[in-house]
């Protein structure tokens, strides 16, 4: 009987082991933070809106950067040709593409988070603060939009976080025609223009700041006004003949917001030139003095160290710019790049050929001092004082200020090894640039680099100005002249633009610039300089790919294809190469052959090569196509034709086809 | 089923040896020799083989050919223990006799053998779910790391993967097959040790003294939520009532690796890469200056493996712009002998009150790495303590501590195997022309000279059990299990330095810096159950159990990093200056967090049998868990089992001598699984980071935050059915025995990667219970063993399983390629029909032209000789892949399919004279693979910097009769070329993985005892044994069977490059004192 008792005593224990109150299960996440109690705080927000600036492009590690981008244009070639230029092989993608929504979700849930509870007064810290980082978020939407609407065109406008809801999402997927999306871009720029500060908060130019905003609108404003204008009458822009947007019903009664097209583009042109003509005014040019240090006894040229200096926020046109550290790991290779073959990104002989004489008359035109290209050094004599300043010539000076700390420098600008075709060693096409190089070689640790990185600066806006003044009001008011002058004053060129019109001969600059056709025909040489400008003043900064697009200058390659070529091999720098077996009509060439041309064709070397014959063009090529599985599955029962969402014009609804 | 005969054998020593020991010695006796012959009962011929056992020791004696024995006894109290496999033990007391003759009868009931099953055990006759079960001698002898690499192979339905040779790589395991594809949760089985949770690759192998796998749910359901896809259940070495044993072996080993890629030599690499460049229109990589160089320095005319960098004449050049050496990286980073070492010592005994155990091992182990070492060591030490308090409680407690200690180079990681051979080019030298090692780059000099990573990491179990007995037949048992883990890691990376032509040292990795992590687990289980047995009328025996478990775990971590190693030989927190290598301040990295889970579970068993024969269990379970909200988070599981053991029926009497088992058996059971990859599934959270922002504002890394995706709140449990039926036959006195199981196992309601929808929604969908599979396969195991009446003893043990996965339910509406699409299977390979290399131009020119819509314009284009033609499998005139949907897949079909299929072994064992031998076989019989990496193509599509030169990518298209290499038209391999065309899935490329390996061959020797005995030692045994021997495959020979899913992702697959397994050879010794 003992045993019971002790049993009695021991089963209340056991029942109070066994008694497991629902608060032990209870475990919420002890170590983050839900989002009903993030972004109530300033420094929250600041948190939010600056991850936002990834979406910019800048340097980045085994790449040259934004000065690489221009790549695979009129401009720039890479090692390689790309695809786009071979109608049948850009292919309809069977999913991804530029139709995803994830950046814009992002920036809808802090302004759907935010905006109301800034509006009650909720938000706690410095006023001016909150109302930048909501502005920066403004500033991203239209930024990401203005992206959607180079890449795809028409596209839907999502205000707010949608629900997991299929019948919704695909109602929610009809696109909006291109002119309504930009009207929303521009919307919200003119909302980040007005929230954010007139400087960047931090003092550094590392923020956004109303200036960037309002270059941005002029960019945008200009953009699509330049190409409803080049594009009208095509499937190309709303209500256009044979608009795919017409197919469905959701877009029948489209009616441009200014009335027709004709206003719209004035509006847009009006917009671009009020916005530019603030961020112009304010941002005086930095300063070119001429010089290009080849010693450290040379004075600095701030023009030149604007492209590749370590702090960037001392120069005066600079409007943003990303900030790179070594000791933080955020650093990028562009320096190295720039050392040697501008990771095997060469200008072409089209872009170096467009800089104008010192006398701003073009170098083919009578008496312009043009002392041929035999050698990249003639080259250089006496041109535009850009060109002069950035084409690399061998033989010059890379690093100044040496040091330990990087290995992956080249002191002396060598012979372009045109042979190597390793990006990291060789030269696509024999001229290379200077622009991003740093003297430093500290600089020059492999991955290294922690040069800035320019977003933007005010000269574009002086550009916007002037073009769009000319396609708003056929000449060139007294501020846009102005801009001009002072732009070419910079370069050292002679300011009398009026005398380069009147010297410059379009069958010629059409041999070597897409800017000098649209829609296949040859343009009027002011608006042709106006480019021309354009394209000397922003070489290798990423936006000619955008400006070919607008001007719609491509067509002509449908016809007659586009050969890129670099400098001239086969004149007496092939004196350079004696020992280095040079390859021609073989197989295993190693360089193009004379007997297609004297200048290097990169792409044209042993015939395997897909624009062995030349750059060509589609069409439909001027946006991208729209992935397949979007319509899938916005289809009922994989019937593409349910799909709300319709195709870009020329592009097949069927994966891994070109366009027609 | 042979090492469950053990265990019975096991069973009845230990109850015959110690059951009635008193404990007394009989030291003062007289010594006396008994002599005698044992004969079988049915034909009276001698008996060779029979052990003869002092009942109460470990000395003994075994029959000789002519059934005569001859032992020692200490006094003429003693009694002896005869006994063979299948026959009725005996127990004859000496008495004082001198002759004592045998004769030994078959044994009908010796299937009182019994396994572990849930909080008990079971006798295995009259189980009824499916549980297998292993004995300690799984764990003897093998010369690998831990015990699941140990388990590999052994036990039907256990699938056992080990996809990487690297002291840190842990083997993944998963009990038939397919067990969840649920984004966001696991399913490998629920590993305890003695009752807790534990680590299986974290114990002494050789305190195991049995493992039983419970495969169905109607095994495991007892254990709960934890236990949906099956339970190892480990039971470790207790004390023994006698006097004290002691057992001392250990091991000595010598590894090298196995199935290493080679590489191409210099030239040959160069010309490959070459062609490759020439061929996708570009000009060669390797010009004619440097490909003489390359072929110079492997004539030996010059011996400078690289020349000074024309543009920087100081330094020497980049070695991929200008090498010329040769090496082969493979065999420059991996040694070619490693040595390792494990020792291990255990002592049990006890009195009547209390038995011991105490054991300890030592477990030194090296890695393959040359420059710099990876090892690792482990301690364990075991202390068990079984108390009887009074007769009706008994304490039992134990106490297990395991430190494990590795170390490897900072830079030995999984990008080092990535980049091995597609950075690793063969022209890149390992030294420079002065001889110090040169990165330029290559990872040898950052392996040796770029600092350590060092982890140490502890557990510490202690488990107390209280077993009150108030009654006959009821007992209740309080199970407090507590477990600290304690991790630290530290690394540190360090400034590396190549030296320049003059032989100067400059700084090549500048950046350093030292990380220190530590990280707490504490976990906390009770279980309380109380068990009452009872049989009514001799006929009908009952069981009941009824209990409740619940588990805490509670987990924080720190770490914290800061720059600037001030002293490289001692590279700790406190000697970091926070300053990077320019001199700027760097804020040092923090980080630490507090996580919790607990679940909580009421349980409950009955058993009924009438007569042994008719057998059926029910389970019962109410679990709850931490992870899913209030009104979603209890939950019912069922279980049924019943059998039938047709030998015990009446009418099976005549046949009985025969077949003494033959037993149908059949479960039922639902459980849910709880193992959610997250912790917290149904709680949104705020992606926020402190200083980690790439943006710098102000010259500073800003905080960071972004959007939080979306999450339902609904979720709830997955759900797991499984249906088991299994037949269990033993004929002719237990030595061959056979055991079936066919099963299905339905995984429901898995939280599915969620439906795809359209991406306007612009975030991830949220995961929701929404997705099905189905699961079936068997496993047949056959055992015979049998020892011939010389003396002989053998025996073959063959295993075979099977399984396969279906997805009966998931969100694809539009059938897509690119996931699972509901009635489909698991791992299938999608891919073209290959027809062939075009041999000529013409021969692609014509079959292209045959193809009148577009011919091979999908997957690329200036097709050519030496590329594949594609076959038109819808005849329509091109190759392409549709709407990469399975309606539409175009010209794509199933070629084949990935899953394992017939993993088997088969063990042969043999024994004779006190040698002993055996050898196990593993492998799979069926499984394809497509590899499409780096690794197998050489010249990728991802371009140069992500090609590799490998031998076997020597066998590639060459239609130039006058190449370098020369003429190659039957080709295994297309031209080489930087794209994908030629890179398509297709029937040609197809691997076939299936293998066997000869995992483990050991050879013994026992000295006999009576020559042992005499120095006091009742076993020696010496031994070689060797791991992974032998292994024959039809697989490429770049990769290894068993690692061909291992290795670093490339575009969303392994790339079968990893760290390679070992073939160990070992020797060594066990005594017993």
């Amino acid at each position: 009987m003992m045993k019971y008792y002790k049993l009695i005593l021991i089963l209340p224990f056991l029942g109070l082991l066994v008694s497991c109150s629902d608060d032990f299960l209870d475990r919420p996440p002890q170590s983050n933070i839900i989002p009903e109690e993030y972004l109530w705080e300033e420094s929250e927000l600041a948190a939010y809106s600056i991850e936002q600036y990834s979406l910019f492009p800048s340097h980045g590690q085994w790449s040259f950067g934004t000065f690489g981008i221009d790549a695979h244009t009129d401009n720039m070639a890479a090692m390689w040709s790309d695809d786009k230029y071979v109608p049948g092989q850009w292919k309809v993608p069977q999913s991804g593409g530029s139709w995803s929504f994830d950046n814009i979700y992002n920036i809808n849930y802090f302004l759907n988070t935010v905006v109301p509870r800034w509006e009650n007064n909720e938000i706690s810290g410095n006023q001016s603060g909150i109302e930048h980082s909501i502005g920066e978020m403004y500033f991203f939407r239209g930024w990401e939009y203005f992206n959607k609407v180079q890449a795809l065109g028409d596209f839907p406008i999502v205000k707010t976080i949608l629900r997991d809801d299929e019948p919704e999402l695909t109602d929610a997927s009809e696109r909006n025609p291109r002119s309504e999306v930009v009207r929303f871009i521009i919307s919200d720029l003119d909302s980040a223009a007005t929230l954010m500060s007139n400087t960047s908060p931090d003092g550094n130019k590392n923020r956004l700041a109303r200036s960037s905003a309002l270059l941005v609108k002029s960019r945008v404003a200009l953009y699509e006004a330049t190409w409803l204008k080049n594009f009208k009458n095509t499937a190309f822009v709303p209500n256009g003949p044979g608009w795919p947007g017409k197919e469905k019903d959701y877009n029948q009664n489209f009616q441009y917001e200014a009335g027709s097209i004709d206003a719209e583009i004035d509006w847009l042109l009006g917009q671009a030139m009020e916005a530019a003509m603030e961020v112009a005014d304010a941002f005086p040019l930095t300063p070119n003095n001429g010089v290009l240090q080849q010693s450290i006894s040379d004075q600095d040229n701030p023009y030149f160290n604007m492209f590749s200096d370590i702090d960037m926020s001392g120069y005066d046109e600079v409007l943003l710019w990303r900030d790179y550290d070594q000791g933080m790991g955020i650093t990028h290779n562009v320096p190295v790049y720039a050392q040697l073959g501008n990771d095997g990104i060469g200008l072409t002989k089209g872009l170096v050929e467009s800089f104008l004489m010192e006398n701003g008359l073009p170098i083919y035109a009578a008496n312009s001092g043009y002392e041929g290209d035999d050698y990249i050094s003639d080259v250089r004599k006496n041109r535009d004082g850009r060109l002069w300043l950035f084409l690399k010539e061998p033989g010059q000076k890379n690093i100044l200020y040496e040091s330990d700390l990087g290995d992956h420098g080249t002191a002396i600008e060598p012979i372009p090894d045109i042979t190597n075709s390793s990006a990291e060693q060789g030269y696509s096409t024999g001229y290379t640039i200077r622009k991003g190089l740093n003297y430093d070689e500290a600089q020059t640790g492999n991955g290294q680099g922690s040069t800035g990185s320019i977003i933007f600066r005010g000269t574009e806006a002086y550009l916007n100005y002037i073009e769009a003044c000319y396609e708003k009001n056929g000449s060139l008011d007294g501020k846009a002249g102005q801009y001009w002058r002072d732009i070419r004053n910079r370069a050292n060129v002679n300011p009398d633009y009026q005398a380069t019109i009147a010297a410059t001969n379009m069958q010629i600059e059409a041999q070597g610039d897409w800017g000098a056709y649209s829609a296949g025909q040859i343009i009027d040489p002011f608006l042709y300089n106006i480019r021309r400008e354009r394209r000397n003043e922003l070489m290798a900064e990423g936006l000619r790919e955008m400006d070919l697009k607008r001007w719609r200058s491509m067509d002509q390659l449908i016809a007659e294809p586009y050969h890129i070529e670099g400098f001239k091999i086969w004149g007496p720098m092939q004196e350079w190469y004696e020992n280095e077996n040079l390859v021609y009509d073989s197989g295993s060439a190693n360089v193009s052959s004379p007997n297609r041309s004297s200048y290097l064709r990169p792409y044209e070397k042993t015939g395997n090569e897909l624009v062995y014959d030349g750059y060509s063009w589609a069409m439909a090529h001027y946006l991208q196509p729209i992935a397949m599985q979007h319509f899938l599955i916005t289809s009922q029962n994989n019937d593409v034709n349910t799909s709300p969402i319709y195709q870009n014009p020329g592009w097949p609804t069927a994966a891994n086809q070109g366009a027609e | 089923m042979r090492t469950c005969m053990l265990i019975l054998f096991g069973w009845l020593a230990c109850n015959g040896i110690y059951a009635n020991d008193t404990g007394n010695s009989n030291d003062s006796s007289l010594q006396l020799t008994v002599k005698g012959q044992v004969v079988s009962e049915i034909d009276k011929l001698p008996w060779a083989g029979v052990t003869v056992l002092i009942k109460g020791t470990n000395n003994g004696a075994v029959t000789d050919f002519d059934g005569n024995y001859e032992i020692e006894v200490s006094g003429p109290d003693a009694i002896l223990v005869f006994s063979y496999v299948g026959y009725k033990t005996q127990e004859i007391p000496v008495m004082g006799q001198n002759i004592i003759n045998v004769s030994l009868e078959e044994d009908q009931g010796f299937l009182d053998e019994v396994v572990v099953v849930g909080f008990g055990t079971q006798k295995k006759i009259n189980l009824t779910g499916a549980v297998t079960m292993v004995d300690a001698e799984t764990f003897e002898s093998r010369p690998v790391q831990n015990a699941a690499q140990m388990l590999q192979g052994v036990v039907g339905g256990l699938n056992i993967t080990q996809s990487a040779g690297s002291l840190e790589d842990r083997p993944s395991i998963n009990i038939r097959g397919v067990t969840t594809i649920g984004s966001g949760s696991t399913g490998s089985p629920l590993v305890l040790i003695d009752g807790m949770q534990g680590d299986l690759n974290a114990i002494n192998p050789q305190d195991i003294e049995s493992v039983s796998v419970l495969k169905d749910v109607a095994a495991a359901s007892i254990y709960g939520s934890r236990a949906a896809f099956g339970v190892i259940l480990i039971t470790t070495k207790t004390g023994k009532t006698g006097a004290p044993s002691v057992t001392y072996s250990n091991s000595f080993r010598s590894a090298s690796p196995i199935n290493v890629p080679n590489m191409m030599d210099s030239y040959t690499f160069a010309t490959f890469f070459n062609d490759a460049n020439v061929n996708g229109g570009n000009s060669p990589f390797f010009n004619e200056a440097r490909l003489n160089r390359i072929r110079d320095y492997q004539d030996g005319t010059i011996t400078e493996s690289i020349i000074a960098n024309p543009n920087n004449p100081d330094r020497w050049a980049d070695g991929y712009g200008e090498g010329n050496a040769n090496v082969d990286w493979y065999d420059a980073l991996y040694r070619d002998q490693s040595f390792s070492q494990e020792h291990n010592f255990s002592l049990r005994g006890g009195s009547d009150a209390i038995t011991y155990y105490v054991s300890g091992n030592y477990l030194d182990q090296d890695g393959l790495m040359q420059f710099n070492r990876d090892e690792f060591n482990r301690y364990t030490t075991t202390v068990k303590i079984n108390a009887t308090i009074t007769d009706w409680l008994s304490l039992n407690v134990s106490n297990r501590f395991i430190r494990e200690d590795f170390g490897r180079p900072s830079q030995l990681s999984g990008g080092l195997y990535q980049n091995l051979a597609r950075q690793g080019w063969p022209v890149l030298p390992l030294y420079d022309p002065n001889g110090n090692l040169y990165s330029s780059p290559s990872p040898a000099l950052g392996i040796r000279d770029g600092g350590r990573d060092k982890s140490q990491k502890d557990w510490l179990y202690q488990q107390a059990q209280v077993v009150i007995t108030p009654l006959d037949g009821w007992e209740i048992f309080g199970e407090f299990n507590y477990r600290t883990r304690n991790d630290f890691r530290h690394w540190d990376t360090l400034q590396t330095f190549n030296h320049d032509v003059d032989g100067n040292p400059y700084v090549y990795n500048r950046g350093s810096h030292v990380h220190e992590e530590a990280f707490r687990e504490n976990y906390f289980n009770t279980n309380i159950y109380t068990k009452y047995n009872m049989t009514l009328n001799e006929d009908h025996n009952f069981g009941f159990m009824l209990g409740f478990q619940s588990e805490l775990n509670k987990y924080r971590n720190l770490s914290a990093q800061r720059e600037g190693v001030m002293v490289p030989s001692s590279p700790v927190l406190n000697t970091t200056s926070g300053v990077d290598s320019n001199g700027e301040i760097v804020a040092p990295s923090v980080s630490g967090e507090y996580q919790n889970w607990a679940t909580a579970g009421y349980f409950s068993r009955l058993n009924y049998n009438y007569k042994e024969r008719y057998l059926f269990e029910a389970n019962l379970r109410y679990d709850g868990t931490s992870r899913f909200r209030s009104d979603k988070r209890w939950q019912w599981f069922p279980s049924l089992s019943a059998g039938w053991n047709i030998a015990k029926e009446p009418f099976w009497e005549s046949i009985s001598n025969d077949i003494h088992m033959l037993k149908i058996r059949g479960s039922w059971g639902e459980l849910g699984n709880q193992n959610t990859s997250n912790w917290y599934p149904t709680y949104v959270t705020m992606p926020v980071g402190t200083a980690n922002g790439n943006w710098l504002v102000n010259g500073t890394r800003p905080n960071t935050s972004n959007a939080p995706g979306l999450v339902s709140q609904s979720l709830t449990w997955e759900r797991v059915q499984s249906w088991d039926v299994g037949l269990d036959i033993s004929v002719f006195g237990n030595r061959l025995s056979s055991s079936f199981d066919y099963f299905t196992r339905y995984t429901s309601d898995m939280v599915g990667p969620a439906p795809e929808l359209p991406v306007i929604l612009g975030t991830d969908v949220p995961n929701a219970n929404n997705t099905d599979l189905k699961t079936y396969g068997f496993e047949v195991s056959l055992s015979w063993k049998d020892r011939l009446k010389n003396g002989f003893g053998y025996g073959i043990d063959i295993m075979l399983s099977d399984s396969q996965s279906e997805i009966t339910r998931y969100p694809n509406p539009t059938n897509s390629l690119d996931t699972y699409r509901e009635n489909n299977k698991i791992g299938q390979i999608w891919g073209y029909e290959t027809k062939g290399i075009a041999q000529s131009d013409a021969q692609m020119e014509e079959y292209l032209s045959s193809l009148a819509n577009g011919g091979q314009n999908a997957l690329g284009s200036q097709w050519a000789a030496g590329d594949i033609m594609y076959t038109d499998l819808n005849n329509d005139g091109k190759i392409d892949s549709g709407s990469w949907t399975q309606d539409d897949p175009g010209d794509r079909r199933v070629i084949g399919n990935n899953t394992a299929r017939f993993p088997f072994s088969a063990t042969l064992s043999a024994d004779w004279k006190g040698f002993d031998m055996r050898a196990f076989f593993q492998g799979v019989m069926k499984r394809d693979y497509y590899q499409g990496s780096s690794y197998f193509w050489g010249a990728y599509s991802w371009g140069m910097w992500w090609s590799t030169g490998l031998k076997e990518h020597e066998d590639y298209f060459r239609a130039d009769a006058d190449h370098a290499l020369g003429q190659n038209l039957d080709s295994y391999y297309p031209r080489p070329l930087f794209n994908g065309k030629n890179q398509q899935a297709q029937t040609r490329y197809l691997q076939d993985a299936s293998y066997v390996r000869l995992k483990n061959l050991q050879i013994g020797y026992t000295l006999p005892i009576e020559f042992t005995e005499k120095i006091g030692i009742s076993k020696l045994r010496f031994y070689l044994a060797g791991e992974n021997l032998w292994t024959s495959t039809n697989l490429s020979g770049i990769f290894d069977p068993e690692t061909i899913g291992g290795g670093t992702n490339e575009g969303g697959s392994p790339n079968g490059n990893a760290y390679p397994l070992s073939r160990t050879i070992s020797t060594g010794l066990n005594v017993n004192f």
